[in-house]
Protein backbone atom coordinates (compact mmCIF):
# COMPACT_ATOMS: atom_id res chain seq x y z
CA UNK A 1 0.00 0.00 0.00
CA UNK A 2 1.60 3.66 -1.23
CA UNK A 3 2.24 6.21 1.84
CA UNK A 4 -0.33 8.91 -0.58
CA UNK A 5 -3.24 5.45 -0.25
CA UNK A 6 -2.57 5.56 3.53
CA UNK A 7 -2.32 9.73 3.55
CA UNK A 8 -5.94 9.34 1.61
CA UNK A 9 -7.09 7.13 4.72
CA UNK A 10 -6.47 9.27 7.12
CA UNK A 11 -8.02 12.11 5.06
CA UNK A 12 -11.26 10.26 5.07
CA UNK A 13 -11.04 9.28 8.63
CA UNK A 14 -9.81 12.52 10.24
CA UNK A 15 -11.96 15.75 10.67
CA UNK A 16 -8.78 18.07 10.27
CA UNK A 17 -7.76 18.39 6.40
CA UNK A 18 -4.19 20.16 6.85
CA UNK A 19 -2.40 16.34 6.83
CA UNK A 20 0.88 15.27 5.22
CA UNK A 21 2.50 12.29 5.39
CA UNK A 22 4.40 12.71 8.35
CA UNK A 23 1.19 13.83 10.70
CA UNK A 24 0.95 12.00 14.27
CA UNK A 25 -2.40 10.80 13.59
CA UNK A 26 -3.27 11.52 17.36
CA UNK A 27 -1.48 14.91 17.49
CA UNK A 28 -4.06 16.04 14.58
CA UNK A 29 -7.39 14.59 16.37
CA UNK A 30 -7.41 11.24 15.80
CA UNK A 31 -8.15 8.89 18.51
CA UNK A 32 -8.19 5.10 19.38
CA UNK A 33 -11.84 4.79 17.95
CA UNK A 34 -10.77 6.79 15.00
CA UNK A 35 -7.62 4.77 15.04
CA UNK A 36 -9.67 1.74 14.82
CA UNK A 37 -11.28 3.10 11.59
CA UNK A 38 -7.87 3.30 9.98
CA UNK A 39 -6.87 0.03 10.40
CA UNK A 40 -10.32 -1.01 9.26
CA UNK A 41 -9.40 0.46 6.02
CA UNK A 42 -6.05 -0.94 5.90
CA UNK A 43 -7.54 -4.22 5.98
CA UNK A 44 -10.37 -3.61 3.77
CA UNK A 45 -7.71 -1.91 1.07
CA UNK A 46 -4.70 -4.43 1.23
CA UNK A 47 -5.48 -7.09 3.08
CA UNK A 48 -3.44 -6.28 6.16
CA UNK A 49 -4.58 -6.45 9.76
CA UNK A 50 -2.74 -4.21 12.28
CA UNK A 51 -3.29 -4.28 15.93
CA UNK A 52 -3.71 -1.06 17.47
CA UNK A 53 -0.48 -0.72 19.39
CA UNK A 54 1.45 -1.48 15.62
CA UNK A 55 -0.36 1.67 14.71
CA UNK A 56 0.61 3.70 17.88
CA UNK A 57 4.57 2.57 17.10
CA UNK A 58 4.07 3.80 13.37
CA UNK A 59 1.06 6.64 13.98
CA UNK A 60 2.00 8.82 10.45
CA UNK A 61 0.71 7.86 7.21
CA UNK A 62 4.46 7.59 6.22
CA UNK A 63 5.31 5.19 9.18
CA UNK A 64 2.24 3.38 8.60
CA UNK A 65 2.98 2.44 5.19
CA UNK A 66 6.22 1.09 6.10
CA UNK A 67 4.76 -1.02 8.34
CA UNK A 68 2.39 -2.33 6.51
CA UNK A 69 4.98 -3.36 3.19
CA UNK A 70 7.11 -5.03 6.55
CA UNK A 71 3.77 -7.01 7.58
CA UNK A 72 3.43 -8.24 3.59
CA UNK A 73 6.75 -8.76 3.16
CA UNK A 74 6.99 -10.69 6.45
CA UNK A 75 4.10 -12.96 4.93
CA UNK A 76 2.20 -12.02 7.40
CA UNK A 77 -1.25 -11.90 5.74
CA UNK A 78 -3.80 -12.24 8.13
CA UNK B 1 -49.95 33.46 33.39
CA UNK B 2 -50.28 30.61 35.58
CA UNK B 3 -48.06 27.81 35.04
CA UNK B 4 -47.68 24.60 36.45
CA UNK B 5 -44.76 22.47 35.52
CA UNK B 6 -44.81 18.79 36.34
CA UNK B 7 -41.66 17.17 37.92
CA UNK B 8 -38.29 18.81 39.60
CA UNK B 9 -35.91 17.44 37.39
CA UNK B 10 -33.73 19.88 35.65
CA UNK B 11 -35.74 20.50 32.36
CA UNK B 12 -38.79 21.17 34.58
CA UNK B 13 -36.50 23.50 37.32
CA UNK B 14 -35.18 24.98 34.18
CA UNK B 15 -38.49 26.07 32.50
CA UNK B 16 -39.86 27.10 35.63
CA UNK B 17 -37.16 29.27 36.32
CA UNK B 18 -37.03 30.95 32.88
CA UNK B 19 -40.47 30.96 33.49
CA UNK B 20 -41.01 32.48 36.80
CA UNK B 21 -38.23 35.69 35.69
CA UNK B 22 -40.44 36.58 33.07
CA UNK B 23 -42.90 37.27 35.71
CA UNK B 24 -45.15 34.16 35.22
CA UNK B 25 -46.80 32.77 38.55
CA UNK B 26 -45.58 29.31 38.57
CA UNK B 27 -45.92 25.93 40.46
CA UNK B 28 -44.06 22.82 40.43
CA UNK B 29 -45.32 19.64 41.65
CA UNK B 30 -42.47 16.68 42.28
CA UNK B 31 -43.52 13.54 43.56
CA UNK B 32 -40.29 12.44 45.64
CA UNK B 33 -39.25 14.10 48.42
CA UNK B 34 -36.10 15.89 47.06
CA UNK B 35 -35.40 17.83 43.85
CA UNK B 36 -33.22 16.54 40.96
CA UNK B 37 -34.77 13.41 39.36
CA UNK B 38 -32.09 11.65 37.80
CA UNK B 39 -29.79 14.02 38.81
CA UNK B 40 -28.80 12.90 42.11
CA UNK B 41 -25.93 13.08 44.60
CA UNK B 42 -25.02 10.83 47.41
CA UNK B 43 -22.82 11.66 50.58
CA UNK B 44 -20.16 8.85 50.97
CA UNK B 45 -18.09 10.56 53.71
CA UNK B 46 -18.47 13.73 55.11
CA UNK B 47 -18.74 16.47 52.75
CA UNK B 48 -18.17 14.10 49.52
CA UNK B 49 -20.20 13.55 47.55
CA UNK B 50 -20.74 11.28 44.33
CA UNK B 51 -23.42 11.51 41.57
CA UNK B 52 -25.69 8.79 41.73
CA UNK B 53 -27.60 9.67 38.49
CA UNK B 54 -26.01 11.96 35.46
CA UNK B 55 -22.56 12.60 36.49
CA UNK B 56 -20.75 13.48 32.88
CA UNK B 57 -20.19 16.82 30.57
CA UNK B 58 -18.31 18.55 27.73
CA UNK B 59 -17.77 21.20 25.86
CA UNK B 60 -20.28 20.50 23.97
CA UNK B 61 -22.72 20.45 26.66
CA UNK B 62 -23.44 24.73 26.33
CA UNK B 63 -26.44 25.10 28.07
CA UNK B 64 -25.32 23.10 31.23
CA UNK B 65 -22.44 25.51 31.00
CA UNK B 66 -24.40 28.29 31.19
CA UNK B 67 -26.85 27.00 34.28
CA UNK B 68 -23.66 26.23 35.85
CA UNK B 69 -21.85 29.18 35.76
CA UNK B 70 -25.07 31.09 36.62
CA UNK B 71 -24.89 29.41 40.00
CA UNK B 72 -21.63 29.98 40.44
CA UNK B 73 -20.84 26.04 40.14
CA UNK B 74 -17.33 25.24 39.16
CA UNK B 75 -16.45 21.76 37.11
CA UNK B 76 -13.38 19.04 37.70
CA UNK B 77 -11.87 16.72 35.20
CA UNK B 78 -12.79 13.16 35.17
CA UNK B 79 -9.47 11.36 36.14
CA UNK B 80 -8.29 9.23 33.27
CA UNK B 81 -4.49 8.63 33.77
CA UNK B 82 -2.96 5.49 34.14
CA UNK B 83 -3.52 1.65 33.05
CA UNK B 84 -6.87 -0.10 32.72
CA UNK B 85 -8.08 -3.51 33.23
CA UNK B 86 -10.14 -5.99 31.31
CA UNK B 87 -12.13 -8.99 31.82
CA UNK B 88 -13.13 -10.03 28.30
CA UNK B 89 -12.95 -13.83 28.21
CA UNK B 90 -9.34 -13.53 30.55
CA UNK B 91 -7.91 -10.72 32.48
CA UNK B 92 -5.37 -8.48 31.54
CA UNK B 93 -3.80 -4.95 31.97
CA UNK B 94 -2.98 -2.49 29.70
CA UNK B 95 -1.97 0.91 29.14
CA UNK B 96 -5.13 3.28 27.91
CA UNK B 97 -8.14 2.63 27.61
CA UNK B 98 -8.07 0.30 24.18
CA UNK B 99 -9.37 -3.58 24.93
CA UNK B 100 -7.70 -6.29 24.22
CA UNK B 101 -9.72 -7.03 21.12
CA UNK B 102 -9.22 -6.83 17.12
CA UNK B 103 -8.68 -3.62 16.27
CA UNK B 104 -9.56 -4.06 12.66
CA UNK B 105 -13.02 -5.64 13.68
CA UNK B 106 -13.83 -2.61 16.24
CA UNK B 107 -12.97 -0.71 13.33
CA UNK B 108 -15.92 -2.17 11.27
CA UNK B 109 -18.51 -1.71 14.02
CA UNK B 110 -17.84 2.11 14.17
CA UNK B 111 -17.74 2.02 10.32
CA UNK B 112 -21.32 0.37 10.56
CA UNK B 113 -22.44 2.60 13.16
CA UNK B 114 -20.81 5.38 10.93
CA UNK B 115 -22.86 4.89 8.03
CA UNK B 116 -26.43 4.48 10.11
CA UNK B 117 -25.81 7.64 12.48
CA UNK B 118 -24.46 10.04 9.20
CA UNK B 119 -27.38 9.30 7.16
CA UNK B 120 -29.86 9.85 10.30
CA UNK B 121 -31.79 13.93 10.20
CA UNK B 122 -30.98 14.49 13.88
CA UNK B 123 -34.24 17.04 14.25
CA UNK B 124 -36.51 14.59 12.46
CA UNK B 125 -35.04 10.81 12.53
CA UNK B 126 -38.95 9.62 11.20
CA UNK B 127 -37.41 11.38 7.93
CA UNK B 128 -34.30 9.80 7.72
CA UNK B 129 -33.48 7.76 4.46
CA UNK B 130 -34.57 4.33 5.10
CA UNK B 131 -36.51 4.98 8.16
CA UNK B 132 -39.42 2.51 8.45
CA UNK B 133 -36.79 -0.29 7.83
CA UNK B 134 -34.18 1.41 10.66
CA UNK B 135 -37.55 2.19 12.60
CA UNK B 136 -38.94 -1.43 12.36
CA UNK B 137 -35.38 -3.28 13.81
CA UNK B 138 -33.72 -3.80 16.78
CA UNK B 139 -30.00 -2.55 17.12
CA UNK B 140 -29.37 -6.73 17.86
CA UNK B 141 -30.84 -7.84 14.51
CA UNK B 142 -28.87 -5.17 12.96
CA UNK B 143 -25.63 -6.24 14.88
CA UNK B 144 -26.32 -9.84 13.92
CA UNK B 145 -26.44 -9.18 10.04
CA UNK B 146 -23.42 -6.52 9.79
CA UNK B 147 -20.76 -7.46 12.93
CA UNK B 148 -19.10 -10.57 11.27
CA UNK B 149 -15.83 -10.91 14.05
CA UNK B 150 -16.89 -12.06 17.62
CA UNK B 151 -14.62 -9.29 18.68
CA UNK B 152 -17.24 -6.97 17.68
CA UNK B 153 -20.04 -8.93 18.82
CA UNK B 154 -18.09 -9.02 21.95
CA UNK B 155 -17.97 -5.28 22.53
CA UNK B 156 -21.15 -4.07 20.57
CA UNK B 157 -23.30 -4.55 23.67
CA UNK B 158 -20.70 -3.45 26.04
CA UNK B 159 -20.49 0.12 23.82
CA UNK B 160 -24.24 0.26 23.69
CA UNK B 161 -24.89 -0.76 27.69
CA UNK B 162 -21.93 2.29 28.20
CA UNK B 163 -23.36 4.98 25.62
CA UNK B 164 -26.99 4.50 26.01
CA UNK B 165 -27.75 1.84 28.90
CA UNK B 166 -29.72 -0.21 26.21
CA UNK B 167 -29.50 -3.83 25.48
CA UNK B 168 -29.57 -3.88 21.88
CA UNK B 169 -32.62 -5.98 21.31
CA UNK B 170 -34.20 -3.21 23.28
CA UNK B 171 -34.22 -0.45 20.68
CA UNK B 172 -34.23 0.19 17.22
CA UNK B 173 -31.56 1.14 15.10
CA UNK B 174 -33.31 4.36 14.29
CA UNK B 175 -33.17 5.13 17.98
CA UNK B 176 -29.53 3.70 18.21
CA UNK B 177 -28.21 5.98 15.33
CA UNK B 178 -30.46 9.28 16.55
CA UNK B 179 -28.99 8.73 19.98
CA UNK B 180 -25.24 8.58 18.87
CA UNK B 181 -25.81 11.39 16.31
CA UNK B 182 -28.03 13.57 19.03
CA UNK B 183 -25.33 13.15 21.61
CA UNK B 184 -22.46 14.33 19.21
CA UNK B 185 -21.59 11.70 17.62
CA UNK B 186 -20.33 8.32 18.68
CA UNK B 187 -16.86 9.32 19.34
CA UNK B 188 -17.35 12.25 20.91
CA UNK B 189 -20.35 10.06 23.35
CA UNK B 190 -17.29 7.42 23.63
CA UNK B 191 -14.68 9.94 24.94
CA UNK B 192 -13.61 11.25 28.14
CA UNK B 193 -10.88 13.79 27.60
CA UNK B 194 -12.69 16.13 24.60
CA UNK B 195 -15.53 14.17 24.97
CA UNK B 196 -18.94 13.71 26.82
CA UNK B 197 -17.10 12.41 29.67
CA UNK B 198 -14.13 14.73 30.15
CA UNK B 199 -15.53 16.61 33.58
CA UNK B 200 -17.81 16.65 35.91
CA UNK B 201 -19.65 18.72 38.90
CA UNK B 202 -17.31 19.50 41.31
CA UNK B 203 -19.18 18.30 44.28
CA UNK B 204 -22.15 17.10 42.50
CA UNK B 205 -24.25 17.67 39.88
CA UNK B 206 -27.19 17.69 41.88
CA UNK B 207 -26.32 21.08 43.59
CA UNK B 208 -27.64 22.45 39.96
CA UNK B 209 -30.90 20.85 40.65
CA UNK B 210 -30.63 22.46 44.49
CA UNK B 211 -29.27 25.64 43.14
CA UNK B 212 -32.65 26.34 40.86
CA UNK B 213 -34.92 25.13 43.40
CA UNK B 214 -33.47 27.18 45.58
CA UNK B 215 -34.36 30.25 43.63
CA UNK B 216 -37.99 28.93 43.12
CA UNK B 217 -38.60 29.13 46.40
CA UNK B 218 -41.35 27.87 47.70
CA UNK B 219 -42.74 27.22 44.26
CA UNK B 220 -41.63 23.78 44.10
CA UNK B 221 -43.66 21.41 46.09
CA UNK B 222 -42.39 17.87 47.08
CA UNK B 223 -44.00 14.48 47.42
CA UNK B 224 -46.85 16.13 45.06
CA UNK B 225 -47.09 13.11 42.33
CA UNK B 226 -49.83 14.11 39.74
CA UNK B 227 -52.40 12.17 38.98
CA UNK B 228 -54.49 13.81 36.35
CA UNK B 229 -54.52 17.09 34.19
CA UNK B 230 -58.21 17.91 32.90
CA UNK B 231 -58.65 20.45 30.53
CA UNK B 232 -61.71 22.46 29.24
CA UNK B 233 -62.44 25.83 27.61
CA UNK B 234 -61.55 27.71 30.75
CA UNK B 235 -58.08 26.20 31.43
CA UNK B 236 -56.47 23.31 33.14
CA UNK B 237 -56.45 21.70 36.47
CA UNK B 238 -53.67 19.51 37.67
CA UNK B 239 -55.02 16.87 40.15
CA UNK B 240 -52.41 15.48 42.98
CA UNK B 241 -53.41 13.62 46.25
CA UNK B 242 -53.16 17.01 48.05
CA UNK B 243 -54.80 19.13 45.98
CA UNK B 244 -56.01 20.80 42.86
CA UNK B 245 -53.90 23.77 40.97
CA UNK B 246 -55.81 25.76 38.18
CA UNK B 247 -52.94 26.48 35.00
CA UNK B 248 -53.08 28.46 32.14
CA UNK B 249 -50.36 25.99 30.55
CA UNK B 250 -49.44 22.87 31.90
CA UNK B 251 -45.16 21.61 31.63
CA UNK B 252 -44.81 17.86 31.85
CA UNK B 253 -41.23 17.30 32.47
CA UNK B 254 -41.07 13.96 33.35
CA UNK B 255 -39.91 10.83 31.48
CA UNK B 256 -42.55 9.31 28.75
CA UNK B 257 -43.03 5.76 30.73
CA UNK B 258 -44.11 8.55 33.85
CA UNK B 259 -45.92 10.89 31.55
CA UNK B 260 -48.29 8.12 30.32
CA UNK B 261 -49.55 7.53 34.22
CA UNK B 262 -51.03 10.58 34.70
CA UNK B 263 -54.93 10.67 33.67
CA UNK B 264 -55.39 13.62 30.84
CA UNK B 265 -59.10 14.51 29.77
CA UNK B 266 -59.14 15.01 27.06
CA UNK B 267 -57.10 12.20 26.96
CA UNK B 268 -53.86 12.22 23.98
CA UNK B 269 -54.12 11.40 20.85
CA UNK B 270 -50.80 9.51 20.83
CA UNK B 271 -49.29 8.06 24.00
CA UNK B 272 -45.83 9.43 25.58
CA UNK B 273 -44.36 5.44 25.25
CA UNK B 274 -45.69 2.62 23.76
CA UNK B 275 -45.54 -1.22 24.26
CA UNK B 276 -41.86 -1.07 22.64
CA UNK B 277 -40.98 1.77 24.84
CA UNK B 278 -38.41 0.74 27.58
CA UNK B 279 -36.53 1.83 30.72
CA UNK B 280 -33.17 3.20 30.24
CA UNK B 281 -31.04 -0.11 31.87
CA UNK B 282 -28.53 1.75 34.16
CA UNK B 283 -27.76 0.82 37.93
CA UNK B 284 -25.15 2.64 39.60
CA UNK B 285 -22.65 0.97 41.95
CA UNK B 286 -20.01 3.55 44.27
CA UNK B 287 -17.41 1.62 45.61
CA UNK B 288 -15.85 3.29 48.58
CA UNK B 289 -12.45 3.69 49.49
CA UNK B 290 -9.94 5.70 52.39
CA UNK B 291 -8.16 6.86 49.17
CA UNK B 292 -7.87 5.96 45.13
CA UNK B 293 -5.87 3.39 45.90
CA UNK B 294 -5.39 1.94 42.52
CA UNK B 295 -3.29 5.17 41.39
CA UNK B 296 -0.38 4.01 43.54
CA UNK B 297 -0.53 0.39 41.48
CA UNK B 298 -0.07 2.81 38.09
CA UNK B 299 -4.08 1.92 36.92
CA UNK B 300 -6.34 4.50 36.17
CA UNK B 301 -9.99 2.76 38.09
CA UNK B 302 -11.25 2.12 34.59
CA UNK B 303 -12.12 -1.48 33.94
CA UNK B 304 -14.59 -3.16 31.20
CA UNK B 305 -15.85 -6.50 31.88
CA UNK B 306 -18.13 -9.40 29.78
CA UNK B 307 -18.58 -10.99 32.70
CA UNK B 308 -20.65 -8.74 34.87
CA UNK B 309 -22.17 -7.41 36.92
CA UNK B 310 -20.62 -4.18 36.18
CA UNK B 311 -19.54 -3.43 32.98
CA UNK B 312 -16.95 -1.09 33.50
CA UNK B 313 -15.62 1.50 36.41
CA UNK B 314 -14.19 4.60 36.39
CA UNK B 315 -12.08 6.47 38.95
CA UNK B 316 -14.65 9.17 40.20
CA UNK B 317 -13.26 10.15 43.52
CA UNK B 318 -13.83 13.39 45.05
CA UNK B 319 -11.23 15.35 46.90
CA UNK B 320 -10.33 13.11 50.28
CA UNK B 321 -11.61 9.68 49.16
CA UNK B 322 -11.19 6.80 46.82
CA UNK B 323 -14.73 5.94 44.58
CA UNK B 324 -14.91 4.11 41.95
CA UNK B 325 -18.04 4.18 40.34
CA UNK B 326 -19.29 0.97 38.53
CA UNK B 327 -22.40 0.66 35.63
CA UNK B 328 -24.51 -2.71 35.67
CA UNK B 329 -26.75 -1.91 32.13
CA UNK B 330 -28.68 -3.46 29.63
CA UNK B 331 -29.33 -6.75 29.93
CA UNK B 332 -27.35 -7.27 33.15
CA UNK B 333 -28.95 -4.33 34.73
CA UNK B 334 -32.43 -6.27 34.66
CA UNK B 335 -30.85 -9.08 35.94
CA UNK B 336 -29.02 -7.72 38.91
CA UNK B 337 -31.88 -5.51 39.76
CA UNK B 338 -33.69 -8.82 40.47
CA UNK B 339 -31.29 -9.53 43.09
CA UNK B 340 -31.36 -9.16 46.81
CA UNK B 341 -29.07 -6.28 47.95
CA UNK B 342 -27.04 -8.85 49.88
CA UNK B 343 -26.33 -10.70 46.64
CA UNK B 344 -26.02 -7.37 44.78
CA UNK B 345 -23.33 -6.81 46.94
CA UNK B 346 -21.58 -10.13 47.20
CA UNK B 347 -21.31 -10.08 42.98
CA UNK B 348 -19.92 -6.70 43.41
CA UNK B 349 -17.16 -7.69 45.78
CA UNK B 350 -16.29 -10.69 44.28
CA UNK B 351 -15.65 -8.95 40.92
CA UNK B 352 -14.28 -6.33 41.97
CA UNK B 353 -11.84 -8.48 44.14
CA UNK B 354 -11.01 -10.08 40.64
CA UNK B 355 -10.33 -6.95 38.47
CA UNK B 356 -8.45 -5.28 41.51
CA UNK B 357 -7.11 -7.59 43.46
CA UNK B 358 -4.09 -5.71 45.33
CA UNK B 359 -7.23 -3.22 46.47
CA UNK B 360 -8.91 -3.43 49.86
CA UNK B 361 -12.44 -4.86 50.41
CA UNK B 362 -14.15 -1.61 49.22
CA UNK B 363 -15.32 0.09 53.43
CA UNK B 364 -18.45 0.84 51.30
CA UNK B 365 -21.02 -0.12 48.47
CA UNK B 366 -23.99 2.12 47.76
CA UNK B 367 -26.34 0.73 44.95
CA UNK B 368 -28.65 3.32 43.26
CA UNK B 369 -30.89 0.88 41.07
CA UNK B 370 -32.77 3.65 38.41
CA UNK B 371 -34.51 1.08 36.66
CA UNK B 372 -36.41 0.35 39.96
CA UNK B 373 -37.18 3.89 40.61
CA UNK B 374 -40.70 4.48 40.57
CA UNK B 375 -40.67 8.01 39.74
CA UNK B 376 -38.16 7.74 37.13
CA UNK B 377 -38.61 4.07 35.71
CA UNK B 378 -34.99 3.65 33.95
CA UNK B 379 -32.03 5.76 33.43
CA UNK B 380 -30.11 7.46 31.62
CA UNK B 381 -32.90 7.79 29.41
CA UNK B 382 -36.19 6.28 27.98
CA UNK B 383 -35.03 3.48 25.49
CA UNK B 384 -37.35 4.14 21.79
CA UNK B 385 -38.10 0.47 20.68
CA UNK B 386 -39.31 -0.53 17.31
CA UNK B 387 -41.93 1.56 16.40
CA UNK B 388 -41.44 4.43 18.69
CA UNK B 389 -40.04 7.21 16.50
CA UNK B 390 -42.33 6.72 13.46
CA UNK B 391 -45.32 6.86 15.86
CA UNK B 392 -44.10 9.28 18.54
CA UNK B 393 -41.28 11.49 17.00
CA UNK B 394 -43.58 14.01 14.99
CA UNK B 395 -45.30 14.65 17.96
CA UNK B 396 -42.59 14.65 20.67
CA UNK B 397 -42.72 18.48 21.13
CA UNK B 398 -46.21 19.20 20.30
CA UNK B 399 -48.88 20.47 22.72
CA UNK B 400 -51.59 18.92 24.11
CA UNK B 401 -54.26 21.95 24.41
CA UNK B 402 -52.19 23.95 27.03
CA UNK B 403 -50.16 20.66 27.96
CA UNK B 404 -46.66 21.11 27.11
CA UNK B 405 -43.63 18.93 26.99
CA UNK B 406 -40.16 18.93 28.03
CA UNK B 407 -37.55 16.21 29.43
CA UNK B 408 -34.85 15.13 27.90
CA UNK B 409 -36.47 12.21 25.66
CA UNK B 410 -38.30 15.25 24.09
CA UNK B 411 -34.79 17.12 22.71
CA UNK B 412 -33.18 16.11 19.72
CA UNK B 413 -30.04 17.84 20.84
CA UNK B 414 -28.28 15.69 23.28
CA UNK B 415 -31.29 13.64 23.99
CA UNK B 416 -30.81 11.32 27.51
CA UNK B 417 -28.18 13.88 28.54
CA UNK B 418 -28.37 16.53 31.06
CA UNK B 419 -27.64 19.46 28.18
CA UNK B 420 -30.76 17.84 26.63
CA UNK B 421 -32.71 18.38 29.73
CA UNK B 422 -31.55 21.65 30.17
CA UNK B 423 -32.14 22.30 26.51
CA UNK B 424 -35.75 21.16 26.59
CA UNK B 425 -36.84 23.00 29.41
CA UNK B 426 -35.61 26.59 27.43
CA UNK B 427 -37.68 25.19 24.49
CA UNK B 428 -40.84 24.62 26.14
CA UNK B 429 -40.51 27.98 28.27
CA UNK B 430 -40.27 29.82 25.01
CA UNK B 431 -42.88 27.95 23.79
CA UNK B 432 -45.25 28.91 26.42
CA UNK B 433 -44.08 32.83 26.27
CA UNK B 434 -44.54 32.71 22.67
CA UNK B 435 -48.08 31.34 23.15
CA UNK B 436 -49.80 33.22 26.30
Amino acid sequence: MTVDAVLAIFRRVLPSSDLDVDSDFFTVGGDSLLATRVLSAVARECGVELTFEEFLLAPTPAALAVTIATTVGNGALR
Amino acid sequence: MRVVVVGAGLAGLTAADELTAAGADTVVLEARDRVGGRVHGLEVAPGSWVDAGAAYLGDKHTMLAAALAESDLKTTPTAMVGASRFDLGSLSTRPGRFPPLSAVALGELFDALDEVTSSVRPHAPWLSPDAEARDARSAADWAAEHLRHPDARLFFPLFLGEMMAADPAAISVLHMAFYLRSGGGTGYLNAFEGGAQQDRVDGGSHQLAVALAARLGDRVRLSQPVRAIHQDHRGALVHTAAGTYPADAVVVAVPPLLADEIEYRPGLPVGRAGPGTGRGCAIKVHLVYPAPLWRDAGLSGWSLSSAGPMQSTVDDSPPGVGVLTGFVTGAEALRFSALTAAEQRASVRAQVSGLFPDLPPPTAIHVTDWVAEPYSRGCYAALFGPGDWLQRGPTLTTAHLRVHWAGTETSTEFFGLMEGAIRSGHRVASEIRARY
